[in-house]
């Protein structure tokens, strides 16, 4: 009897600290961690000037939030560039962006940069689509687009 | 026995393990997540709080009573805070104790002799209920006397609750003690906070004579407008700054107009600008928490009403800036033939009905949370300055000459770059954000015809109208009328608004021709009117008007919904038109409220609302007057009574086009804000909204005015008008509308509509919000401290009436 009841109580001072930290509302458990990373997209204009483009990024797998789009370090691209809000309903983005001016980039560099809520410990994979560059003239040129990771 | 005991104390000694232990399972999860010092201090506050005793003490003679704070620890009563408050004595005038509008006694503006005397000279009470005190004092004489009444029993100036206080009173004048001690305990929980602490919700404002540069985390607001026709594009720049060693988060509540379609919203870190997202409200606020505190620069804008925004911005770092850019396109009024550009500078002090929660909170500067509610603004004191300051250009694009421009509120400069294109610019020494700025401009030509503008894009065809009522309108005279004039008497009015407001009935009151009906209804913490039937317009009736007006004096609350159900309750007379005139500032939080009490009790009357003071609430009166189907005008404190009236009169002395159909030709037409066509008075056009299809050549408008049938027609050429803020202001229109239904309609998933309009078209709502994340930079240390910016109080408006401090 007195055993069991050693037992019982034994079992109490685990199990209540644990159900405390678990009955907490503002603290629930089953929130999933989530971190911020920024993901820099590059065209390479292959010598050409690029005046637009318009790109399509979406994730193959795991969950991320989109939570800022920044422009390019390039003062022809220095503006925030545009999203499209209809397509950010569906878990992607379509960013866009023109400038007619003068002095427009013709080698690789940093277009845009997404910055992202990651949610969960895996890292995403993303799926990166050029819809269009093209020149002054609104001419397509042959444009390359990459990303990379940030931390 | 001896096993017994130990058995007992082993039990004993486990069970107290137990509860050890629960506590530090919670108590490790607080620690694990409250990393800020002003969380911990929280933390703290909130523990002690059950220990807390507020104490005042009331030296006699002496003009203040001292706010001692005192916390219980384990050393026994440690004082934490002193503060001198304003005496809030209790006032024997008359019989009478006066309150503001949170119930605190005041012994400025007395309620004149006729509403002191309730029922005598004609006056109608249309409420029994006294205001209550909502921070009510338990007052014990020296010697611990018990409190013989409660809060809730705050004693009416009346037979026994008056000669218990009278005695009270007597002995507190009589006690020979150095000191009384009288307990306080407030009804809402209280954060009092230190207001020199940089971080505990207030920040230190410059005194004019003081010499120190003293920091505010905003330091500038730029405003950039460019007007095109009659739709304004608006940025506006919020410059935050840290000037402390240690990080902060800046929480700066602010207005826009009532009409914005916030659509941009830009975070700028030095060149750097990032674009924010739209995103479901508690979305927008869960993303920026975490941000927050992984120690991300963020920021997040939401909005409160229309026309009540805030901003905040997290994680800035000692000695650095954030800017925040916002952009708005809203189109302007057009009233008898001047065109109004407005932007409001300064959110007025709301009173909010006891009971209610959710409405928005004056307080003082240091003292957030007291009010209780969702919101609050916090004001700087009289004789304090903020460092915040404001600059802004307009750039008037008329399309045709611009013949005058006027600015009543603030000094300008105007350049006319040609004869249709004038850059105005606020000058640079007037730039305290404490009014409405209001810009008025007037193009050539007697009248401006109706126009339509509009936009395509992939997602189809949208246009604005602005429908102009028939010129022939004006040889057409106005039937008998019931005038309705409802006056706001609470404490934000007393002083220069009330005056002007009284202004503007005595003009209209000399106006009223002899087949015509009146009535005079004053509110604040109740309603009361002039007579119980609509008075004939004799001469006898009339002085005696202006008498009941001369008689009427701001204080108290603003018991809007006594002046609504006292107005629009009141008998018809079926053979007059019923013309219901608001007077008031519309300094209420609970503007949903009095929505759906005009919405429900509105029947044959139509709603003119005029704004009255230097940064009226237009949200409110602009609602009230479409669902009126009336109009709205705004008295400024430097503007003259008499020509609004003039206008107004004007405006009303000929029937109204009512009945309004719209044929549009070869336009499919779909989506049309508002819904229901509201009649056309001379001088007053309306704005239609709405999608299309097709083409366009003609548009037919028809409507009648008692038994005729008038008609006019509008040309249209859709490739010469264009502007690509039209579907955001279509957009803005849905949302408004939907807006205006759920005041009254709480089965259909209006927010869910709201919300969806919103993210489709990248606006704020009441259900959306903007929020951006550096996600390249996470700053050391954790989230820092949380400052408000104070405001000042709008002009002409007094700070002692109007805050809680």
């Amino acid at each position: 009897m007195k055993k069991t009841m050693l037992i019982i109580l034994l079992s109490l001072c685990v199990i209540v600290p644990v159900l405390a930290r678990q009955s907490d509302p503002e603290y629930p458990d089953d929130q999933p961690k989530v971190r911020f990373a920024p993901l820099h997209v590059f065209i390479d204009p292959a010598s050409k000037s690029l005046a637009a483009f318009q790109f399509e990024l979406k994730t193959i797998s795991g969950q991320i939030k989109i939570v800022g789009v920044e422009g390019s370090a390039h003062a022809a691209f220095n503006e925030a560039p545009y999203y499209d809000p209809a397509a950010l309903a569906n878990d992607r983005i379509i960013i866009a962006a023109f400038n007619t001016a003068s002095d427009l980039p013709e080698t690789r560099l940093r277009i845009a940069t997404i910055h992202l809520q990651i949610i969960g410990d895996a890292e995403p994979e993303y799926e990166l689509d050029l819809t269009i560059a093209a020149d002054a003239d609104g001419k397509e040129i042959p444009a390359e687009i990459t990303f990379e990771t940030g931390e | 026995m001896k096993a017994k005991l130990k058995v007992a104390s082993i039990i004993l000694a486990l069970v107290a393990i137990t509860i050890i232990g629960y506590f530090a399972g919670c108590g490790e999860q607080r620690l694990l997540t409250s990393v800020g010092p002003t969380e911990k201090e929280e933390v703290k506050k909130q523990a002690a709080k059950d220990m807390k005793t507020v104490l005042r003490r009331r030296v006699p003679g002496d003009k203040q009573i001292t706010n001692i704070l005192r916390t219980k620890d384990e050393s026994g009563i440690s004082s934490a805070d002193e503060e001198v408050l304003e005496e809030s004595k209790v006032i024997f005038n008359d019989e009478h104790i006066y309150y503001d509008r949170f119930g605190r006694d005041v012994d400025g503006d007395r309620l004149s002799l006729h509403e002191r005397k309730t029922g005598s000279g004609g006056i109608f009470s249309n409420s029994s209920s006294r205001p209550k005190i909502t921070n009510g004092m338990y007052r014990i004489p020296a010697g611990g006397r018990k409190p013989n009444y409660s809060p809730s029993s705050r004693p009416h100036a009346d037979g026994i609750s008056l000669q218990k206080e009278k005695q009270l009173y007597a002995d507190l004048r009589h006690v020979s003690a150095d000191e009384i001690w009288v307990i306080a305990k407030a009804e809402v929980a209280v954060t009092v906070r230190d207001p020199e602490t940089p971080g505990c919700g207030a920040m230190l404002a410059k005194l004019p004579e003081e010499e120190k540069e003293i920091p505010l985390p905003l330091k500038h607001t730029d405003v950039r407008g460019r007007i095109s026709g009659y739709i304004a594009t608006v940025e506006v720049t919020q410059q935050f700054h840290n000037p402390y060693d240690k990080k902060i988060e800046a929480v700066y509540v602010f207005p826009l107009p009532q009409n914005a379609a916030v659509n941009e919203f830009i975070m700028v870190i030095g060149e750097r600008r990032i674009r924010g997202i739209i995103r479901e409200r508690k979305e927008a606020e869960r993303i920026y928490q975490q941000a927050r505190s992984q120690g991300h620069v963020a920021s997040l804008l939401t909005q409160e009403r229309p026309n009540i925004f805030t901003q905040k911005v997290a994680n800035i770092e000692p000695g650095k800036q954030i800017d925040i850019n916002i952009k708005y396109f809203n189109t302007l009024a057009y009233v008898d033939g001047w065109y109004e550009f407005v932007f409001p500078m300064v959110v007025g002090p709301r009173f909010n009905p006891p009971g209610f929660t959710d409405g928005v909170g004056a307080v003082g500067r240091g003292k957030g949370g007291i009010s209780g509610q969702k919101t609050e603004v916090q004001y700087l004191k009289p004789g304090e300055r903020s460092g915040h300051d404001i600059s802004l250009a307009v750039d008037i694009n008329a399309g045709v000459a611009v013949e005058k421009i006027t600015c009543s509120n603030h000094a300008i400069t105007k350049t006319f770059k040609t004869k249709e294109n004038v850059a105005v610019k606020l000058s640079s020494l007037d730039t305290i954000p404490n009014k409405d700025f209001v810009l008025r401009y007037k193009v050539t030509g007697k009248r401006v015809k109706s126009a339509l503008v509009t936009h395509r894009d992939k997602r189809g065809g949208f246009f604005t109208l602005m429908l102009y009522p028939p010129e022939n309108l004006s040889h057409l005279k106005r039937a008998p009328m019931e005038m309705i004039f409802v006056l706001d008497c609470s404490g934000s009015m007393s002083g220069k608004p009330i005056a002007k407001a009284k202004d503007a009935i005595r003009r209209a009151l000399r106006k009223l021709e002899p087949d015509d009906t009146f009535q005079i209804i004053r509110f604040s913490n109740n309603a009361s009117q002039l007579g119980p039937k609509p008075v004939p317009v004799t001469k006898d009736s009339i002085r005696k008007g202006l008498e009941y007006v001369d008689s009427l004096r701001g204080s108290g609350g603003t018991m809007m919904i006594e002046g609504i159900k006292a107005a629009l309750d009141f008998e018809h007379d079926p053979h007059r038109f019923r013309l219901v005139s608001f007077m008031t500032d519309g300094y209420i939080g609970n503007e949903t409220q009095i929505l759906a009490a005009v919405h429900e009790r509105l029947g044959e009357s139509r709603i003119f609302s005029f704004g009255v003071g230097s940064s009226v609430n237009r949200y409110l009166l602009d609602r009230m007057a479409k669902l009126g189907r009336g109009a709205v005008a705004y008295i400024g404190l430097d503007d003259s009574a008499g020509e609004v009236v003039d206008l107004y009169y004007d405006r009303i002395s000929h029937p109204a086009l009512a009945d309004v159909i719209i044929d549009w030709g070869d336009m499919q037409v779909t989506d049309v804000y508002p819904r229901h066509i509201p009649d056309l008075f001379v001088g007053r056009p309306v704005i239609i909204t709405g999608r299309f299809s097709g083409e366009a050549n003609t548009i037919r408008v028809s409507g009648s005015v008692g038994d005729l049938t008038q008609e006019l027609s509008i040309g249209v050429d859709l490739d010469d008008s264009s502007h690509p803020g039209i579907a955001c202001v279509w957009a803005r229109k849905k949302i408004e509308d939907l807006a205006n239904q759920a005041a009254y309609d709480q089965e259909t998933d209006l927010p869910g509509q709201i919300k969806q309009v919103a993210l489709n078209y990248s606006l704020m709502s009441a259900y959306t919000a903007f929020v951006a994340v550096d996600s390249s930079h996470k700053t050391a240390g954790d989230h820092g401290i949380t400052v408000v910016v104070p405001v000042p109080v709008p002009e002409g408006v007094r700070y002692d009436t109007t805050v809680q401090y």
